[in-house]
């Protein structure tokens, strides 16, 4: 970072100041206040019970909020926390904070394991899977008395000592749990900044753009389900050691349904949001009870306002309440500012061809949906540093190849090399760290996201030639960026720029990861006339003498004959001509193709 | 943000403490008023409101009225914890009556102690007054004593050995099986078939045929929920077995009688209230129809004699101290309340008998009164 | 004999219990096959339905099957207003919010119900005036059988309905392509209050069936929902044939396992079969692979 880059980030920091200071003299006094002014025991267990919860929705936030898959087993993890600590200290009496570990691996453990189930199922599926095995963990729970102690709980929970101080003292113990509690929020605020977080919600955002773009998202998902394990096991274990007594009816179906709104009431995506719905989900209940006695009827309705409340956040603040506020304040105060392109550097894309191998060869190439052979026996060789364009009338198999070609399709027979590797077995997101990096036609970008974020989602892939460090990814997204013409950009969420932008912030993501290969499904796809010129220029701009290959798809010829050196032809899933643009385009077999299908040869 | 709701409920709760009267004796009540538990909750509520009624027309305890200060326990442990907390903290209050569920009893246990005042409980796990907690006592014979009282029933008055156990796997149902096991090793006899189920069962067949090959001739039961209870006695009396049916308090309830119908006819049940037991039970029931135009069954009664207990001691020791009152509940002589005569022990437990009732045709029909010795 | 006997008593309860869960699973699939989502709340469809019949039974005194048509006609209404209120307003974003949203639309009225009716759970006329027959050594509940042909006279209904109406085909058409069933024309708003309306229908039909076994009470629901659901996957995401064989599945195989080897896990071995078909043919039994389209 330059000297005035740094000035400027601390100008930017030195806006938040007075309120970060307010909150942190606030954060930092809270948990003493009992310890100067009298507090009951009551407020006490109130705050132990929001604490030790809202450790357990951070899990909800990393699991939900920043990976988007949706995680109704939560209060199994906080049940295994909660359990491994009570039977590690009162029936095996091994000392507390080894209990404690055994019972957050535990958790973990089997977070990575409900994780790997992702590895086919999303959606609606793991919802069930992860209702499913809520539902067998309270019922081993209650029926494995041997272990468990079944029904009637474990008692006598003990508490730790810190530095010989045992924490027998209620509002010591608060102490300790508000302290992990801090710790946990700064730790996962601090996630999305870092490259699993970023990976993260770009699974969120669209997981198979992120898997095409390098993310190993089968390992993001485990590690989300394992992180978000973890913490529902800190918390469970510390809820175990507050109270003394545990039983199976506290980590039930229920409980999951109450982590799962506490975080979408203060807002998923936000440890601050997690937080601030556990305490106010906590504390509503109380509240309703001190309320007027006019008012005493809600007492008797209030869980079926809180059921009426779930619906209404869904549909008026899908943010939750974190979320407006965020918004609230982002509005009251102005615009950030565009970040200072002072010095980006030019994106270097160079690749060295040394070899005269093809780039990229496909060799006997078959996809067969049930009885349609989409693709059915092609064999295409791109050479190196080449533009090679693939045509063909709808229908005849050209998405399918580029699928097969990155990985999203296994392909029923034959062989894919890129750069003389065979890559036939591997995933996307392998494909892609082996250089091989892909736009789609309908534009898969990560859309809350912002530009910037984006494209280093892009150059974060495994094997990117660029130096280590954060600095050196936010350098090459920018470069990139500044290639496509969107530095300025760089700050604003993709779903708030317009089309055409999109177009090429996608682009520019691909181009981030620094590819030897690049896969572009319709890049026109979309456009109107200027925008279409613009892209031409860049793809000339990208062959010129950079070494990279790339192969594309694309209707319209126009662009097609302007930008390709090779061009094959593609129908009914079975290769009728390959050559030149001049070539191929004159070719019978390609007229009569399209006549065949007359719309498509202008479209 | 989390910071001044903090602040907010604090203040609040403060103000909340300090503006009591002082011209009434608060009594705490820690029952189910949301949840899944609130029927019973209800009823816990009812019994409680009718002593303090009685009490307070009677001048009242120490010359100032009973005011009851209800806390929802939200049919969790964590609420009751809470609950606990919260009407300890409370200077105010010099004695609590708390849940029927063993289980939030043991999970409020610890909180008790700090609180360090008497509780009054419904809870019938045994364990939960052989915690070292001095301060726990109970309205309602424990477990040990409703399955020392079944096994006796049925084996020496009834003169059945085959016997079958059907229970409920949470905290009282499987409580319930151990002890009836034990009681009946006293009388040599070794059940044939031990049976749990999970609540909220939706069929009993394979239960039911279990006990049709087990040839048992007797069944004791601790089933918790009337919906169970209600499909176990339909599906039992369909696949024919007609062996005799003795089952712990929750077959004489309203609700399960009602849902169960003809299928619970001629079935025998323990009930640690019966309206025809004794002169006591006789008044409050008809007090409590009068008011409520419920039946009244032991969600009510054991509350009503909880409060009357309180009510007493406090009278006796002529103080709200909680030791004093401690001391003089521990010093109560055949006090006659409507459960039945009350002793507590060094332990806590007040009661040690149980009615026999019979279900005739849909009326429960008392039997006999068995007490067991410690 | 004896044997035989207590087996197919057990086969009998497990197919009774299945017809349940898959008289439920329609519902579900109907759902899902015209919006995509999965409604959490379509067990409480089957509990709200049975309260209400109950409601006129006991409350207007409303003879057996006035009320037992008033409840499905309230049902109905009650399926409009879920459409309207839960789905309609989240139908253009992704299924997570709509199905948390269906969820606090099962916490809304179990407790609304709650606070209405109280804890306390209800008992139900049968449907037929006798207990049930006895057939060599088996009992055969005179509900059960009801259930079992009600479901199976559902499921040809459905299949009629579907396959036979124009509505149907509309439907049909809404549920595979919302957009080109829009630029055909068909009015597609319409189509999913119509299914909402039908499916909310049928799990008051549910209820108001299994109330007089499994007793009407707040959470009634919950639990047949879950094996109902269990039951949906396990035939195949959105799949009828599957939702009926995938019930009838889970009630057999669940009923079986209870009698040889625990009775407390019963509940467990339904999570326990669709944890063992997902991982190892998650498209279910009749469904097709999924795979995301580039």
């Amino acid at each position: 970072m330059s000297a005035r880059e740094a000035k400027a980030a601390a100008a930017q920091r030195g806006r938040f100041s007075p309120w970060a200071v307010v909150v942190l003299v606030v954060a930092v006094a809270l948990p003493v206040v009992p310890f100067v002014a009298g507090v009951s025991h009551f407020v006490l267990s109130i705050f132990m019970q929001a604490t030790t919860y809202a450790i357990a929705v951070l899990g909800m936030v990393v699991v939900l909020g920043y990976t988007g898959q949706i995680n109704l087993a939560q209060a199994a993890f906080f049940g295994f926390g909660a359990y491994g600590l009570a039977l590690g200290t009162a029936a095996y009496g091994l000392p507390f904070w080894i209990s404690l570990a055994i019972g957050v691996g535990t958790a973990a453990v089997a977070g990575g394991i409900l994780g790997l189930t992702t590895i086919r199922l999303g959606g609606h599926y793991l919802a069930m899977i992860t209702i499913s095995f809520q539902q067998i963990f309270d019922l081993v729970a209650v029926n494995w008395i041997e272990v468990t102690h079944g029904p009637d709980g474990i008692p006598g929970i003990p508490r730790p000592s810190v530095f010989g101080y045992a924490l027998t003292d209620d509002r010591a113990y608060l102490l300790l749990c508000t302290l992990v509690m801090y710790l946990l929020i700064a730790a996962v605020w601090w996630l999305p900044h870092t490259r699993l977080g970023r990976a993260m919600r770009g699974v969120r955002e669209n997981e198979l753009a992120a898997e095409v773009v390098g993310v190993h998202t089968l390992r993001v998902k485990v590690t989300a389900f394992v992180l978000s394990a973890a913490l529902g096991g800190i918390g469970g274990a510390l809820y175990a050691g507050g109270f003394a007594y545990i039983s199976p009816d506290n980590f039930n179906f229920n409980r999951a349904i109450e982590f799962l709104s506490m975080a979408l009431l203060g807002g998923a995506q936000s440890p601050f949001g997690g937080a601030l719905g556990t305490t106010l989900l906590i504390l509503l209940p109380e509240w309703l009870k001190e309320m007027p006695r006019a008012l005493q009827f809600i007492k008797d309705v209030y869980l079926a306002i809180y059921g009426l409340a779930v619906i209404l956040i869904m549909v008026f603040m899908p943010e939750g309440i974190w979320g407006l506020l965020k918004n609230a304040w982002a509005r009251a105060r102005k615009a950030p500012p565009a970040p200072q392109v002072l010095r980006v550097k030019p994106l270097d894309l160079d690749i060295r061809i040394t070899e005269s191998t093809p780039m990229l060869r496909l060799e006997g190439l078959q996809k067969h949906f049930g009885g349609l052979r989409a693709v059915d026996g092609v064999d295409i060789e791109v050479r190196r540093g080449t533009v090679h364009a693939l045509i063909g009338p709808n229908g005849s198999g050209k998405t399918t190849t580029l699928n097969v070609v990155n990985g999203i399709y296994k392909p029923t027979a034959g062989k894919i090399l890129i750069d003389g590797d065979d890559v036939t077995p591997k995933s996307p997101h392998e494909r892609a760290a082996h250089g091989a990096g892909r736009t789609f036609q309908n534009i898969r970008l990560f859309p809350t996201m912002t530009a910037l974020e984006n494209v280093i989602v892009g150059a974060q892939r495994d094997n990117n030639p660029i130096e280590p460090g954060h600095q050196a990814l936010r350098n090459r997204a920018l470069s990139a960026l500044q290639f496509v013409g969107l530095a300025d950009k760089a700050e604003t969420a993709v779903r708030n720029l317009p089309y055409g932008h999109q177009r090429l912030v996608e682009i520019a993501r691909a181009l981030a990861g620094h590819p030897k290969l690049l896969l572009l499904d319709e890049p026109a796809a979309g456009l109107n006339q200027t925008e279409k010129m613009e892209l031409v220029e860049l793809l000339k701009r990208l062959r010129e003498g950079h070494g990279l290959t790339i192969f594309l798809i694309d209707h319209d010829m126009g662009l097609v004959e302007k930008v390709s050196d090779r061009i094959t032809v593609l129908n009914f899933g079975k290769k009728i001509a390959e050559g030149t643009p001049e070539e191929v385009l004159r070719h019978p077999d390609v007229i009569a193709a399209y006549l065949g299908e007359p719309g498509h040869a202008t479209a | 943000m989390r910071a001044t709701l903090r602040a907010v409920i604090a203040a609040a709760l403060a103000f909340g403490v300090c503006g009591a009267f002082a011209d009434t004796i608060k009594i705490g009540l820690v029952s189910e008023i949301t949840g899944p538990n609130a029927e019973a909750g209800s009823y816990t509520i009812n019994g409680a409101r009718l002593a303090a009624e009685q009490i307070n027309k009677k001048g009242g305890i120490l010359g100032k009225q009973v005011e009851l200060v209800i806390e929802d326990n939200q049919s969790t442990n964590p609420g009751t914890v809470l609950a606990f907390s919260k009407l300890g903290g409370n200077t105010d209050i010099p004695a609590i009556i708390g849940p029927i569920r063993s289980t939030q009893v043991q999970a409020a246990s610890p909180t008790i102690a700090k609180a360090g005042i008497p509780v009054m409980i419904g809870g019938t796990d045994p364990s939960l007054t052989h915690v070292n907690n001095p301060w726990v006592f109970r309205c309602r014979p424990n477990d040990s004593f409703s399955s020392k009282v079944i096994a006796n029933f049925g084996v020496n008055t009834l003169k059945l050995k085959k016997w079958a156990i059907v229970h409920s796997t949470d905290a009282f149902g499987s409580g319930g099986q151990k002890a009836l096991t034990e009681a009946l090793k006293v009388y040599g006899v070794e059940p044939v078939l031990t049976q749990g189920y999970t609540n909220n069962s939706q069929d009993f067949t394979p239960v039911v045929l279990a006990i049709k090959k087990s040839g048992a001739d007797v069944i004791g039961t601790y089933m918790t929920n009337s919906q169970d209870l209600g499909i176990f006695a339909k599906q039992l009396r369909q696949l024919g077995v007609t062996a005799t049916w003795i089952g712990s308090p929750s077959i004489v309830t309203d609700t399960a009688m009602k849902l169960a119908g003809e299928a619970l006819h001629g079935t025998y049940g323990i009930a640690d209230f019966n309206p025809d037991a004794n002169a006591e039970a006789k008044a409050y029931a008809q007090a409590y129809s009068a008011k409520y135009h419920l039946q009244p069954d032991v969600y009510s009664s054991w509350a009503f004699d909880a409060l009357n207990v309180i009510a007493q001691a406090i009278n006796t020791a002529k103080s709200t101290r909680p030791d004093d009152i401690r001391k003089a509940i521990l010093g109560l002589r055949n006090w006659k309340g409507v459960e039945g005569t009350y002793n507590f022990d060094e332990n806590g437990d007040g009661l040690r008998g149980y009615n026999i009732v019979k279900n005739e045709g849909g009326k429960i029909v008392y039997v006999k009164h068995i007490s067991s010795p410690k | 004999m004896e044997a035989l006997a207590n087996n197919l008593q057990v086969l009998f309860q497990g197919l009774a219990l299945g017809s349940i869960y898959a008289l439920v699973s329609l519902g579900f699939v109907l759902i899902i096959r015209a919006t995509n989502v999965v409604n959490f709340a379509q067990g409480d469809f089957a509990m709200l339905g049975a309260y209400i019949m109950v409601a006129c039974l006991t409350g207007a005194g409303a003879p057996y099957w006035l009320a037992f048509v008033l409840a499905l006609l309230a049902m109905a209404a009650f399926g409009l207003l879920f459409n309207f209120g839960v789905y309609y307003p989240l139908r253009h974003r992704s299924f997570l919010p709509v199905l948390i949203s269906t969820l606090g639309a099962s916490i809304f009225m179990q407790n609304t119900v709650l606070a209405i009716f109280g804890a306390q759970p209800r008992a139900m006329e049968k449907v037929l005036n006798f207990d049930g027959l006895h057939v060599g050594g088996v009992f055969l509940d005179s509900q059960y059988l009801v259930i079992l042909a009600v479901t199976m006279v559902m499921v040809a209904f459905q299949y009629f309905f579907f396959e036979h109406t124009l509505v149907g085909k509309k439907l049909q058409a809404t549920s595979q392509d919302k957009d080109m069933a829009r630029l055909l024309g068909i009015p597609v708003a319409l189509m999913i209050a119509i299914t909402f309306l039908y499916s909310a229908t049928l799990g008051g039909l549910a209820g108001v069936l299994v109330g007089p076994i499994l007793f009407v009470s707040i959470g009634m629901g919950s639990i047949i929902a879950l094996k109902a659901f269990a039951a949906t996957i396990i035939g195949g995401f959105g799949d009828v044939k599957g939702a009926i064989v995938g019930g009838l599945f889970i009630g057999v195989v669940e009923s079986f396992a209870a009698y040889y080897i625990s009775v407390p896990y019963k509940d467990a071995y339904a999570f326990l079969m669709l944890f063992l078909v997902l991982i190892f043919r998650p498209q279910g039994f009749f469904g097709e692979k999924v795979s995301e389209k580039a």
